[in-house]
C-alpha cells in the first residue's frame, strides 16, 4: 500500500475502483501555477518488471489516467474516452519513485481534446506521451 | 479471475511482477508465431464497465514483449515507444487476442505491430519499437 508520507502535501487520491485502483492508487497534486495539471504515482513492488524497473504498462496507465482526468476537467464533460495514445519511454522508473505527470492541453475542440504529458521523477524524465480524447457526454 | 486457459490455449509463464498482478495471460502456437490472450475480469474494467485503456496497453506491452523475447532469443530488450489506437470498447468476460507481427528486425531494434481482437473484431491497434540492450 502506498506510503502517503512519500507524496507531496495536498495529494488527493483519484482512484475509486476498477483498474484505476488495482493498478494505482493515483493522486492529483495541487496546481503549481504553470498551467500544467500535475498527478502522482508512488512506485510499489507490484509495479515492477523482472529487471527491477517500472513496468511500461504502469507508465502508460498513469499517462492515460492523468490525461483522461485532465481532458474531463478542461472540457467539463462527464465522459471522455481515449482515441489514441503515444508513449515514448525515455528512462527507467525505480521502486519508491514518486512519478509526477504534468499534463497540458494542446488544443480543444467541441468534441475532441489533444493533450501532452511529461512523466518525471525529480530531474529524470521517464516518459513523454501525447494523446487524443473524444468527448462523449457534456 | 479466470485462471483456466480458453480452449486451445496454455498459460504463459510471466516473470514481471506487474504482469503477474494483472494476469494470467494465455498463449497458443510456436516460438516466433505465438498468439496471446486474456479474459477481461472485474480488475480490468473502469467505472463504466468497459476495459480500462491501461489494461489494454499493459497486455500489449506483455504480449509484444514476449514476441520480442522470441525474436531476440531472450536478450535484454526494452520498449522504446508505443503508438496505440483505441477502436472500440471491450467488456467484462471478453477474450482479447493478438498475434504480434515483427515488421522489421535490425541489429539493435525490433519493430512490432499488433491488432487486438474480440470475437474477430479489431478493438485496439498498436505499433511499437523495441531496443536490444548492448547492441549499437
Amino acid at each position: 500500500m502506498a506510503d502517503m508520507d512519500a507524496l507531496p502535501p495536498g495529494a488527493q487520491n483519484i482512484s475509486r475502483g476498477g483498474f484505476n485502483l488495482y493498478a494505482g492508487p493515483f493522486w492529483r497534486l495541487p496546481d503549481e501555477g504553470d498551467g500544467a495539471r500535475p498527478y502522482a504515482l508512488l512506485v510499489e513492488p507490484k509495479h515492477m518488471n523482472s529487471s527491477g524497473s517500472l513496468h511500461g504498462g504502469v507508465l502508460m496507465t498513469f499517462a492515460d489516467i492523468a490525461m483522461s482526468q485532465a481532458s474531463r476537467a478542461v472540457s467539463g464533460a462527464s465522459r471522455c474516452t481515449t482515441v489514441s495514445l503515444t508513449c515514448d519511454f525515455t528512462g527507467p522508473g525505480k521502486l519508491g519513485d514518486v512519478i509526477v505527470a504534468r499534463v497540458r492541453v494542446t488544443r480543444q475542440t467541441r468534441t475532441m481534446v489533444f493533450l501532452a504529458a511529461e512523466l518525471t521523477c525529480g530531474e529524470r524524465t521517464l516518459g513523454v506521451a501525447t494523446g487524443l480524447w473524444k468527448i462523449l457526454e457534456q | 479471475m479466470t485462471s483456466i486457459p480458453p480452449a486451445g490455449f496454455t498459460r504463459t509463464e510471466l516473470v514481471d511482477p506487474f504482469e503477474i498482478h494483472v494476469g494470467p495471460v494465455f498463449e497458443q502456437g510456436n516460438k516466433g508465431a505465438r498468439r496471446f490472450a486474456f479474459v477481461i475480469d472485474e480488475r480490468h474494467i473502469n467505472m463504466r464497465g468497459v476495459i480500462h485503456g491501461g489494461m489494454l496497453m499493459t497486455f500489449a506491452d506483455a504480449a509484444l514483449g514476449q514476441a520480442a523475447w522470441d525474436a531476440c532469443d531472450h536478450a535484454n530488450c526494452v520498449t522504446m515507444t508505443m503508438q496505440m489506437q483505441f477502436l472500440a470498447p471491450a467488456k467484462l468476460g471478453d477474450l482479447v487476442e493478438v498475434t504480434p507481427v515483427l515488421t522489421r528486425r535490425t541489429r539493435a531494434l525490433m519493430f512490432f505491430r499488433g491488432d487486438f481482437t474480440v470475437r474477430g473484431e479489431t478493438i485496439f491497434s498498436v505499433a511499437s519499437v523495441w531496443k536490444i540492450l548492448g547492441q549499437d
